[in-house]
């Protein structure tokens, strides 16, 4: 289904800021698979999620997505396999139009648009059904501006967008990061039930352990750059939060190791 | 009268210029400056096609086109040459400068014998209502002003007819969605380069188209009559905002004619007051920094004082 083989990225190349964002990562992932990457901050689990969706330019490696090579697509063309939900509640909605017309633009995500209305009065009834399932109230707004709603209200919004027509795959970055809790299980729950309701092959991106081990069939935990676990089937099932923060823990370790070790052995032989 | 019908006239051709503007500036907020270029442009094309006898719906049209091709130019420059838009929208119009003496072949060319879309307008209205003065409203009116009038109004109607339309398509939404949130259209399948490039080529359609119909009202085409109209077209969508206080887009494409339409005729009245025409483009100038920045500092002010209480 999706193929990432071999994927690196060096942001600034060549400066003293460079950044080896993703160094030669590769994964594949089953129709339907379920997957959630983790990672310590800077690690590229975020920029792994935006490698996928085309957002800049790879140096080295390929992706592809139900058998077509995606690698030199630019984003706006991978949209038509892709569904994306952005950590930014800002990101994924027009604010200045109303819930109508954006959801008619997800309507459309990937086919071409033309000079029909863009919202017939076929869609209209079907919007109203659809949003319905939001249980938000939102179907009796359809003609607010989405920049009047809440961060909550417009992540279950892109949500309800990125999934309207089935994406091959569904890309979530993070997306209850700026929510407050309560609107963030929300968002959560929405998250589970459109997923097995359509069967979603999904790339989730979150920060939170507990998100984490109840969500998803497989964990990939990232470091620096590069893949550092990758937890499936029952070892997924049987994880814990903890387990979880025991691997950082180490990671944490090891490197707290390497920093001095590295000095005493650059005093040492240089 | 004939002053405030001549305002009116001038004020709805240029309230195509306005909704050029408004498309630039306010669907995509890019300050495309290639309008001072692209009115000059459609003006010179037409008037040089009218002096060799092309039908004037036809030089008309070639004048849009030209406009529609500068735009597209700006529209490259920026989003595949990755050049600032400014900067982008500067150089296109420095390049139409000589662009323009080259079609006009010289600084200016007056349209004194050639039939133009005005005075077949005049023609058909003397068809309608015989030869001499019309009277509207108890006025006695010059036929060739009234034909300009009704000319410059339908051409108003109808393109903001238009525009309002095609806001409201799959692709008229998909242009104000990559105005509004670039990623957002971007993730749903949208080229935002090729939005924006198509955007800026309308938008200095209508600019040029402007430009043609005033070269046909005034009689002339001047190299020099493109400059500061970018700020004119601006002051006319301010003016309107600020008129309709909405941000609806049928009802700002309304306020944005309004404001041009207002706009002309406050600058009228005050040149007839004793303003010298010299200081007119100064006074736009401040009048549209006042505008952008009334608004924010009034607010400023509020929240202030909101505190202090």
């Amino acid at each position: 289904m999706l193929e990432v083989s071999g994927i690196g990225k060096t942001f600034h190349a060549g400066t003293p800021n460079e950044v080896f964002a993703l160094r030669d990562v590769s994964f594949n992932l089953l129709e339907g698979s379920f997957l959630i990457i983790i990672g310590t901050n800077g690690s590229g689990k975020s920029t792994l999620l935006n490698a996928v969706a085309g957002t800049f330019p790879l140096d080295r490696g390929t992706v592809s997505l139900s058998g077509h090579d995606m690698t030199k697509w630019p984003e706006h063309r991978r949209a038509k396999l892709i569904g994306r939900v952005f950590q930014n509640p800002y990101s994924g909605t027009a604010p200045n139009m109303t819930i109508a017309e954006n959801l008619a633009m997800a309507a459309r995500r990937g086919l071409p648009r033309g000079l029909a209305w863009a919202i017939p009065r076929t869609l209209r009834s079907e919007l109203r059904d659809r949003v319905r399932t939001l249980n938000m109230g939102l179907e009796d707004r359809l003609d607010n501006d989405i920049g009047t709603l809440s961060g909550g209200q417009r992540q279950a919004l892109t949500l309800l967008m990125a999934s309207w027509l089935k994406p091959d795959l569904l890309l979530l970055d993070e997306h209850t990061a700026a929510l407050d809790p309560k609107s963030a299980d929300q968002v959560i729950r929405l998250t589970h039930e459109i997923i097995k309701r359509d069967k979603l092959t999904t790339l989730m991106v979150t920060h939170s352990m507990q998100q984490a081990v109840r969500l998803g069939d497989r964990l990939i935990m990232m470091h620096r750059g590069s893949i550092l676990h990758d937890i499936q089937g029952a070892e997924k099932a049987r994880a814990r939060p903890e387990d979880l923060l025991q691997r950082f823990e180490d990671v944490r370790r090891r490197e707290q190791l390497d920093a001095p070790v590295a000095e005493m052995l650059g005093k040492t032989y240089v | 009268m004939t002053l405030l019908l001549g305002a009116s006239t001038v004020g709805l051709i240029l309230a195509l210029l306005a909704l050029g503007v408004y498309l630039s500036f306010r669907i995509f907020n890019f300050p495309d400056i290639t309008a001072d270029g692209s009115i000059t442009l459609g003006a010179a094309v037409t008037a040089s096609l009218l002096i060799l006898n092309w039908p004037p719906a036809l030089a008309t049209l070639a004048g849009f086109f030209a406009g529609v091709l500068a735009g597209t130019v700006t529209g490259l420059l920026n989003a595949k040459f990755r050049i600032n838009g400014l900067l982008s929208g500067i150089l296109v119009m420095t390049a139409l400068y000589s662009i323009n003496l080259h079609v006009m072949g010289k600084s200016n060319l007056p349209l004194l014998e050639e039939t133009t879309l005005v005075t077949q307008s005049e023609s058909f209205l003397g068809m309608l209502f015989g030869p001499g003065d019309v009277g509207v409203f108890g006025w006695e009116v010059n036929q060739r002003d009234a034909a300009a009038l009704c000319l410059a109004g339908a051409m108003v109607a109808g393109v903001g007819m238009i525009l309002y339309l095609f806001f409201r398509t799959e692709f008229g939404t998909a242009m104000r969605a990559a105005g509004d949130n670039p990623q957002m259209i971007r993730a749903l399948g949208g080229s935002v380069d090729f939005i924006l490039i198509f955007g800026l080529a309308v938008s200095n359609g209508l600019i040029a188209l402007s430009g043609s119909l005033l070269a046909q009202y005034q009689g002339f085409a001047d190299v020099q009559m493109g400059i500061g109209m970018v700020v004119w077209g601006l002051a006319s969508v301010i003016i309107g905002e600020a008129l309709v206080g909405s941000k609806s887009t049928g009802i700002v494409i309304t306020g944005a004619i309004m404001g041009s339409l207002l706009f002309r005729l406050i600058v009228a009245i005050a040149l007839r007051w004793g303003l010298d025409p010299n200081d007119l483009k100064l006074i736009t100038a401040v009048f549209v920094f006042l505008a952008l920045v009334v608004p924010g500092a009034l607010a400023a002010l509020r929240s202030r004082a909101g505190r202090a209480r």
